[in-house]
């Protein structure tokens, strides 16, 4: 645990670079709402009807729903779609302890957001981080997951590159590349940090308003949130296969070959330990495709989604 | 379960929104080769005219698959690029020249009269000429970055440098020059489209303009900077004002090749819409696809309805 020190919900870095302001939207939600778990707030937007509901999960807490701006007009058009923004970013709570950023709270959040939209079942998307939440809900709660979408998965099982490998506490004599990845680092110089995280997300040629997007939702979080974060217990490997083994409903796995951050190692090993799962490699794809190539993979979704219903 | 070797791979790479339902190559009466595309077939029809060989029909290709689901659309490659010739004689570029490969393509193409789509000095100059000289042919005209010779003065950074003279630098808009071309014409080629491109996150319309100038050849772009041209600014707003054909301007506010103030006065002479838009640099069908697309459709839409 770590104690937390914080000025500014929004961290120190905040002041320094102001979030962009509000961007147009392409759809607006029919509906948005708070849920409240245990004195923390949730914010949730609904788009569409149709059936079923697609819920686009939050992955790591450095971005917030409006990650999905790629996917969400269209899936609306066909599907009910129902967002939250992460605790710790966007209009949610960013409770001050690192014990509220669990992996299992996490999971807590999206099965509080379906029922607070009554929504019974769905199709869980994720992205990186939100494969492990997701995992959590659709092993344990398999009777309200359809089907799971995770791609570029971040986990704890597969191949990993020893690139990132650098403590997060130790006061490092560089600040070059994943030594970035630090405390001190981090509180020094957040604006850095993003820059140089999201030039490792999207490897993608052209991807220069993708990064400044998430840099700007990355401030809206700060330093000090994200550092809770960082405390907060995630899935072991043993953990992750063992909800693997639980999962009853058909999975797609997507990974990009050039996904600078998890590699190919852990989407590999989740096609393989989960029973019911399809994985698609995307040449020359970075690690956030949903920003970078929207229409790949809405359609992959989309596809995915509808052989579901030809199953039902 | 399942193992990598078994995973489909879905390939990263650009694809082509809509291919053409018919292609040709027609012959202009100099002997030029023309290569020609036919999209759709609803009506009325849009040309969508090449602007300088700098640069071929592909400029349009964020146009294309957009309107050709409503309308008919034709686009060909300019002399000088593309998979069109390219004459290397300066007289091959005169005006009249240009404006004849649009009769020829439309008598081709079996297309009575269209809507000109323009972008630039280039075309839509062209267009102005053709809506005079053969006003049945022409139902309507859409000018981006309206680039009227004469009408205004050029950009001061676009004078700053002789095209002639050999320059002590080969710095900034120096590199508009007709020795530099010969040593660096890729050189040329990225700096001009970074300059009018200024817009932020527009690597991807950068790198296609270059690739674009790249297929066409250092010989005919000379040759078209070399072209006679000699009407003066009377010669050129009474042709201006002769236009009776329908007509919008539309111009970015922060055009680094072609001066607002030309679109300004194009739409005093002719009594013309202008619609500024705000931030935008030159390439704006390239850069801003989805603003232009809505223009055209919507100014072809007030065509049908009688009401330019």
């Amino acid at each position: 645990m770590v104690t937390a020190r914080r000025a500014d919900p929004r961290g120190p870095s905040h002041a320094a670079s102001q979030p962009a302001r509000e961007q147009s939207r392409a759809r607006y939600p029919d509906e948005s709402g708070f849920v409240e778990r245990d004195g923390v707030r949730t914010f949730y937007e609904v788009y569409g009807h149709g059936d079923p509901t697609i819920v686009l999960v939050p992955t790591w807490q450095i971005v917030h729903s409006r990650l999905w701006k790629g996917q969400i007009p269209y899936l609306a058009r066909h599907h009910r779609v129902v967002t939250f923004d992460p605790r710790g970013n966007g209009r949610s709570d960013r409770p001050p302890l690192s014990e509220a950023y669990t992996e299992r709270e996490m999971a807590g959040d999206i099965v509080a957001v379906m029922d607070a939209t009554s929504t019974d079942r769905a199709v869980l998307v994720t992205r990186s981080m939100g494969a492990q939440r997701g995992l959590i809900v659709a092993g344990e709660y398999p009777d309200r997951v359809l089907g799971l979408v995770a791609g570029g998965p971040s986990l704890p099982i597969g191949e990993r590159s020893g690139e990132r490998d650098f403590p997060f506490e130790d006061v490092l004599a560089t600040d070059e590349g994943w030594a970035k990845n630090n405390i001190h680092y981090w509180r020094r110089d957040f604006d850095g940090y993003l820059r140089f995280f999201f030039s490792r997300c999207f490897t993608e040629p052209h991807s220069t308003k993708q990064i400044e997007d998430c840099v700007g939702w990355g401030h809206e979080i700060g330093a000090e949130t994200l550092i809770l974060g960082e405390y907060a217990a995630g899935l072991t490997a043993d953990e992750t296969l063992a909800l693997c083994a639980r999962v009853r409903s058909p999975v797609l796995v997507i990974v990009g070959d050039h996904d600078a951050i998890t590699g190919t190692g852990p989407a590999i090993a989740l096609a393989a330990a989960v029973p019911d799962a399809r994985l698609i490699v995307v040449q020359g794809g970075g690690h956030v495709q949903d920003a970078r190539d929207p229409v790949l993979i809405n359609l992959l979704i989309h596809d995915f989604v509808a052989g579901l219903e030809a199953k039902r | 379960m399942i193992s990598r070797a078994a995973a489909p791979t879905v390939r990263h790479e650009p694809g082509v929104a809509r291919r053409p339902d018919s292609s040709g190559v027609v012959t202009a009466s100099d002997g030029v080769r023309l290569a020609y595309d036919v999209y759709g077939s609803g009506a009325p029809t849009i040309l969508l005219l090449p602007s300088a060989p700098i640069i071929h029909s592909r400029q349009w290709k964020a146009q294309i698959h957009f309107l050709s689901r409503h309308y008919r659309v034709v686009a060909f490659d300019g002399r000088g690029n593309g998979r069109s010739d390219r004459p290397t004689d300066a007289a091959a570029y005169i005006d009249e020249r240009i404006t004849g490969d649009i009769v020829t393509v439309l008598d081709a193409t079996d297309t009575d009269r269209a809507v000109l789509v323009g972008l630039c000095g280039d075309g839509v100059w062209r267009a102005i000429l053709l809506a005079t000289s053969r006003p049945e042919r022409v139902q309507g005209i859409v000018a981006f970055a309206v680039g009227v010779p004469r009408l205004s003065p050029p950009h001061p950074h676009r004078t700053r440098w002789a095209f002639d003279d050999e320059l002590p630098t080969d710095e900034g808009w120096a590199k508009v020059n007709r020795h530099y071309w010969r040593r660096d014409y890729p050189g040329f080629a990225q700096f001009f489209f970074e300059e009018i491109t200024s817009e932020p996150h527009s690597t991807k319309a950068i790198e296609d303009a270059v690739d674009w100038a790249l297929d066409g050849s250092v010989d005919a772009m000379i040759a078209d900077a070399d072209a006679d041209f000699d009407l003066d600014l009377a010669a050129v707003e009474a042709i201006c004002q002769a236009v009776r054909a329908p007509m919008l301007l539309v111009h970015g506010s922060k055009d680094s090749c072609q001066p607002l103030a030309r679109a300004e006065r194009l739409s005093e002479l002719t009594g013309a819409p202008l619609v500024i838009v705000e931030g935008a640099d030159h390439m704006i069908p390239g850069r801003h696809p989805v603003i232009a697309n809505l223009l055209i459709r919507n100014f072809v839409r007030s065509l049908e309805e009688g009401e330019p």
